[in-house]
């Protein structure tokens, strides 16, 4: 796409994608932090995660501001207002992902992982963050390119996450059976899943608002089938 | 790539969204003199729509425009081919009389031009001269309904024999469509209505087009993106003479199909 006549427009709109791109980085870098956290039970590294969630909050706050001024001052059309638009979901999208990665700390503060003792569902876990990471990893890549081939993949293989969320559900509830004294120290790894199974959710919903930016179209209301034969980038 | 010599250009989009065709313009040609100022532009127009053209200046949309109610006839060096119907009727067969054609067909201009005369006698002027009404207290009844549809009369129905000149900028551009839809028009026609308006009188006279479209067909030309978007349901983009795309407003505003259309609507065209 060309530049526009009023160059500062297009200072605007990189200022907004680029506040995007960062808060996707701070995530990336949080999620990183969880792998990290899952196998170390480091209580430092999730004070130190909790403590980013405030960084991703401001940088959101701030695309929201631009957002705001962008849409008062030069009513974007077309392809500018699908970037303007898809902004303010994606940073949402994003502020959510931060939420998880502090929550996910917090359960980690409280004790969880000390108590869990279940080495095997602590491996699952620490895979399925490096799962949601690497999709969140692809889909922000595209979204900084203005490309959508690889979120389209990504969109696509979000069951797998949630077969693996599902196998680590089972897994839990078997021991559970196995072992009901360990009820307690069992449950709360299902809850830190959850959170990465959400996280995995919003990877995918970024992928739709990056394919709608490049695109025009709706992901959502494609058949997943379809999307293949239908996209040629 | 189009130059501006190309006549085989095929526009981007639907010719017209639906079977509810009243104009009806197939590869129109427009020359003034030697100079071609549209090339082989084939566009349907719905009823009861408003149908907004835009495009950078010189692009051809008010040519455009005027060949729909013959105003180019009056331009010696211009002439026309191609075919255009309303309601099937060929407007440029010989025969047809072009002032009962321009009875059918209202025209709002850029510049508010009311008549040096009386706010009563500028919309009465139309009815009067097309013989239309010659009761005078018909000829008040329908001097009040215009005023009234064209969301005036509250304001200057104490000011009737005022000159239409004495009238601020937006009542004065209400008044031209007061007297356009006094002679009953099927369509109207807009060459940019709110350019020389403020910001007030421009969303007084959207909100009348709002209200117009459900019994007139209104075709908009506007260099405002915004007013395209707000006020039609379909929108024809015009470069060089070429219609180059034209489609339901919120697709051409959200995600045009063609490159040229996008870059213009965006404000990267240059």
């Amino acid at each position: 796409m060309t530049e526009h006549i009023v160059s500062s427009y297009d200072d605007d709109l990189k200022e907004i994608s680029d506040g995007v791109i960062s808060m996707g980085g701070e995530v990336l870098g949080a999620l990183n932090n969880i792998e990290t956290l899952l196998k170390s039970n480091d209580h430092e590294l999730a004070q130190k995660i909790i403590k980013n969630d405030l960084i991703i909050n401001d940088l959101g706050q701030s695309v929201e501001n631009k957002v705001f001024n962008i849409l008062a001052s030069r009513q974007p059309m077309a392809i500018d207002l699908r970037i303007v638009f898809s902004a303010v979901k994606i940073s949402l999208y994003l502020e959510r992902c931060g939420d998880m990665c502090k929550g996910i700390s917090n359960r980690v503060l409280k004790g969880d992982l000390n108590e869990a003792q279940s080495p095997e569902t602590i491996s699952l876990l620490v895979n399925m963050c490096s799962m949601v990471h690497s999709n969140l990893r692809i889909v922000m890549e595209d979204y900084s390119k203005k490309e959508c081939e690889n979120s389209v993949k990504v969109w696509k293989s979000d069951s797998e996450i949630d077969s693996l969320y599902s196998e680590i559900l089972m897994d839990i509830l078997n021991s559970i059976k196995t072992n009901p004294d360990a009820t307690d120290a069992l449950v709360p790894l299902l809850f830190i899943a959850r959170y990465l199974e959400r996280v995995g959710d919003q990877a995918t919903n970024v992928a739709e608002e990056t394919y709608f930016v490049v695109t025009g179209e709706d992901l959502e209301g494609l058949e997943k089938t379809e999307v293949e034969n239908e996209t040629t980038f | 790539m189009v130059d501006g010599t190309e006549n085989d250009i095929k526009p981007n989009g639907n010719y017209s969204s639906d079977n509810n065709l009243l104009i009806d313009c197939k590869n129109v040609d427009v020359f003034y003199g030697d100079k071609q100022a549209l090339y082989n532009v084939s566009l349907g127009i719905n009823e009861k729509e408003v149908t907004s053209l835009i495009g950078p200046s010189g692009c051809g949309k008010s040519t455009f425009l005027r060949c729909l109610n013959r105003m180019n006839d009056v331009i010696d060096s211009c002439s026309i081919s191609g075919n255009i119907t309303i309601n099937g009727e060929d407007i440029y067969n010989p025969n047809i009389d072009v002032v009962e054609l321009r009875s059918r067909i209202g025209m709002v201009f850029q510049k508010p031009n009311p008549f040096p005369k009386s706010v009563f006698d500028n919309v009465a002027y139309g009815p009067r001269l097309h013989g239309k009404i010659a009761d005078k207290d018909e000829m008040s009844h329908k001097v009040e309904a215009s005023l009234v549809r064209a969301g005036l009369w509250d304001e200057i129905k104490d000011r009737l024999n005022e000159p239409g000149t004495s009238l601020s900028g937006g009542q004065q551009q209400r008044l031209c469509i007061a007297r356009a839809i006094a002679v009953d028009p099927e369509i109207i026609l807009m060459d940019e209505p709110c350019s020389a308006l403020d910001p007030i009188a421009t969303a007084k006279i959207e909100e009348l087009i709002d209200e117009l479209k459900t019994n007139y067909t209104i075709v908009i030309v506007t260099h405002s993106m915004q007013q395209a978007a707000r006020v039609s349901q379909r929108t024809a983009f015009f470069h060089l003479g070429n219609l180059i795309e034209v489609g339901d407003t919120e697709n051409i505003f959200r995600s045009p199909e063609n490159e040229q259309t996008e870059a213009y609507v965006t404000g990267r065209y240059g």
